[in-house]
């Protein structure tokens, strides 16, 4: 494992009554990486990034997160270990601002105790979720006074990564952070996936459109059947070869190849 | 969140101009142009402005009919006095509504509550002790709910129609059905009837409460989960919120406040009624729900609920005054509270487009 490996999967697999959902997937994701993930629908990539979420535990298989042996389930522990996840719905709380929902689960409060007898301090929340976005470079007006529901879906999406780049400080998993987005509101969520990798921020985002993995990836990896099918850089692969490993007209690597490859 | 806006089933009069402008939540940009954003604009000013347009419409009818009677201040202190045991109640189920659950049982903890009372200061226990001991039964009766309807799964509507039924039985059981008189310890109804510096006791009570309660939602880290699992439960849990302790401080938070109505109910009276509480299920709901059709669109929060209890309160006061029938009272809340919650949902869709 090289040093700069900051999470390995080792042989996972994970399955769902008689379905196998993942067949002994091992991926090494190192520090700043931002690996786009592809594959058909059913090939393995949302239980892939819930088990990385903490959301499933793998049936077998070994977890390294900076070398050492670890549980990410229940989300919550995935969290508190510096992982989070954006997910498709973007989990937001629609009638809150979006400083809000920066907090929520999280929230800034005077007092200790039951959450009854903690005071909330909007001001405070308010003016870390502003100086959270400016160092994003996310502009959007009325952080604290807008409830993110009279938000535009660009933005909403803006405000569910930055807030997930905010709390999870080792990776981010993004589900499909374009699928809902027209082009000009997705370039924007694009440009930001491009600055929190230039801040170092280690990602991995599900996505369907392949154009993606080479505006803002560097590592391309392919799911089909359950099995990881390739690992490439994605300044070494074009669009012609993932299709095909996509669809299987390429077939995997070998084990050994793609033990020796990543 | 992604709702078709049929405008065209709500052929709704034109709004005019100066009411666009007053709107400042309005998002023009991303509406369709024309006359379609303004009907929009209407239904959410309806949605949002409606209970209290209608409130404001009867003080001034009312006024103006009955200037010598009911626009006096002896008038409204005595709305005021009558409707605090009922805010008190209805102010409690808001917060489950809040976050999302109904409660069914809060008439039925009221009525047992104000009898059990009564019962346990004839048996000779001390008005602080019994009062205490009293309102911790109805916490508890909410723990329960909250635990049935969080940790079992069973729905809020059927669990606390079950656990409201259970505490029926305990109200029989207890009384055989027979009201209790107030044998001892008469200085009880002072919590109800006294007043400090003029203002009756009730009064400050319902102040207390309501003022508890919305700093509770608003201004505490569980008021914020409350509202956040009222919104998304499933977005709520995955950013760490106790989704189960939220539901059982908020079912907890209604039975309290239902057993404090009992209790004071019990206090206003003299005796314990065996069913005297049972009727704060439906006004409260009434109340809580015109109130989500005032400020905030669609949405339940404590001083909707007060403005829900007074227009109801102020609607009854005004046509006993002018003379009407009974059942005009009846027609008039429940035309009111059907209408109010209509606005008040097509008014969030349209928000929601």
């Amino acid at each position: 494992m090289a040093p700069d490996t900051l999470l390995s999967l080792r042989r996972i697999c994970r399955s769902f009554g008689g379905i196998q959902a993942l067949d002994a997937v091992s991926l090494d994701i190192a520090r700043g990486d931002i690996i786009g993930l592809v594959g058909d629908n059913g090939a393995g990539k949302s239980t892939l990034i819930k088990i990385l979420a903490g959301a499933h535990d793998p049936t077998s298989g070994e977890v390294l997160l900076e070398g050492q042996p670890r549980k990410l389930s229940p989300p919550a522990e995935a969290q508190r270990l510096g992982i989070e996840t954006v997910y498709q719905d973007l989990s937001l709380i629609g009638t809150f601002t979006a400083a809000e929902n920066f907090f929520l689960g999280r929230e800034l409060a005077h007092g200790r105790g039951p959450a009854l007898l903690r005071w909330i301090r909007l001001k405070s929340m308010g003016d870390t979720a502003i100086k959270g976005l400016d160092e994003l470079h996310i502009d959007i007006p009325g952080v604290r006074s807008k409830t993110v529901e009279r938000m535009s879906g660009g933005q909403r999406q803006l405000v569910a990564i930055a807030r997930g780049a905010f709390w999870g400080h080792k990776l981010l998993l993004l589900d499909e952070p374009t699928a809902a987005l027209g082009v000009r509101e997705s370039r924007e969520v694009l440009e930001l996936i491009k600055r929190l990798g230039a801040k170092g921020l280690t990602i991995v985002m599900v996505t369907h459109n392949l154009d993606h993995l080479w505006q803002v990836c560097n590592r391309v990896v392919v799911m089909r059947r359950g099995r990881k099918a390739a690992d490439l850089p994605s300044s070494a692969t074009n669009m012609e070869e993932v299709v095909a490993y996509i669809t299987g007209a390429k077939e995997a690597m070998t084990a050994a190849a793609m033990e020796a490859g990543a | 969140m992604h709702r078709a806006v049929m405008t065209a089933d709500h052929p709704l009069p034109e709004t005019s101009a100066p009411a666009e402008a007053a709107l400042p939540v309005a998002q023009a940009g991303s509406l369709p142009p024309g006359m379609r954003d303004r009907r929009a604009l209407l239904m959410r000013l309806l949605g949002t402005y409606g209970t209290i347009i209608v409130l404001a419409l009867m003080l001034a009818i009312f006024s103006v009919l009955q200037p010598g009677t009911f626009a006096t201040i002896g008038n409204f202190r005595n709305i005021i006095n009558d409707m605090a045991i009922g805010t008190i109640v209805a102010a409690g189920l808001t917060v489950p509504l809040v976050a999302g659950d109904f409660d069914l049982s809060i008439g039925y903890v009221a009525s047992f509550c104000g009898l059990l009372v009564v019962g346990l200061l004839s048996s000779g226990l001390s008005i602080p002790l019994a009062v205490v001991l009293v309102i911790a039964l109805g916490t508890i009766v909410g723990i329960v709910n909250g635990l049935v309807v969080s940790k079992i799964g069973v729905n809020a509507f059927i669990a606390t129609l079950g656990t409201g039924t259970i505490v029926v039985g305990l109200n029989y059981a207890y009384s055989g059905g027979i009201p209790l008189q107030l044998t001892q310890s008469r200085e009880f109804t002072r919590i109800a009837i006294g007043r400090i510096a003029g203002v009756p006791h009730l009064v400050i009570i319902m102040a207390v409460v309501l003022i508890l309660l919305w700093v509770i939602l608003n201004r505490t880290v569980q008021g914020q989960h409350i509202k956040a699992i009222g919104v998304s439960p499933e977005s709520a849990r995955r950013a760490g919120v106790a989704v189960d302790r939220s539901r059982i401080v908020a079912f907890a938070i209604a039975s309290t406040c239902a057993a404090i109505g009992g209790v004071l109910m019990a206090s206003n009276l003299g005796s314990g009624q065996v069913t005297a509480g049972d009727s704060f299920m439906l006004t409260s709901f009434s109340a809580a729900f015109l109130g989500s059709a005032a400020l905030r669109e669609g949405q339940f929060h404590i001083l909707g609920t007060l403005i829900g209890v007074l227009t109801v309160a102020v609607g009854n006061n005004g046509l006993a005054m002018i003379g009407a029938p009974i059942f005009t009272q009846f027609l008039f809340t429940g035309t009111l509270l059907v209408v109010a919650v209509a606005l008040g949902g097509i008014g969030r869709r349209f928000a929601r487009g």
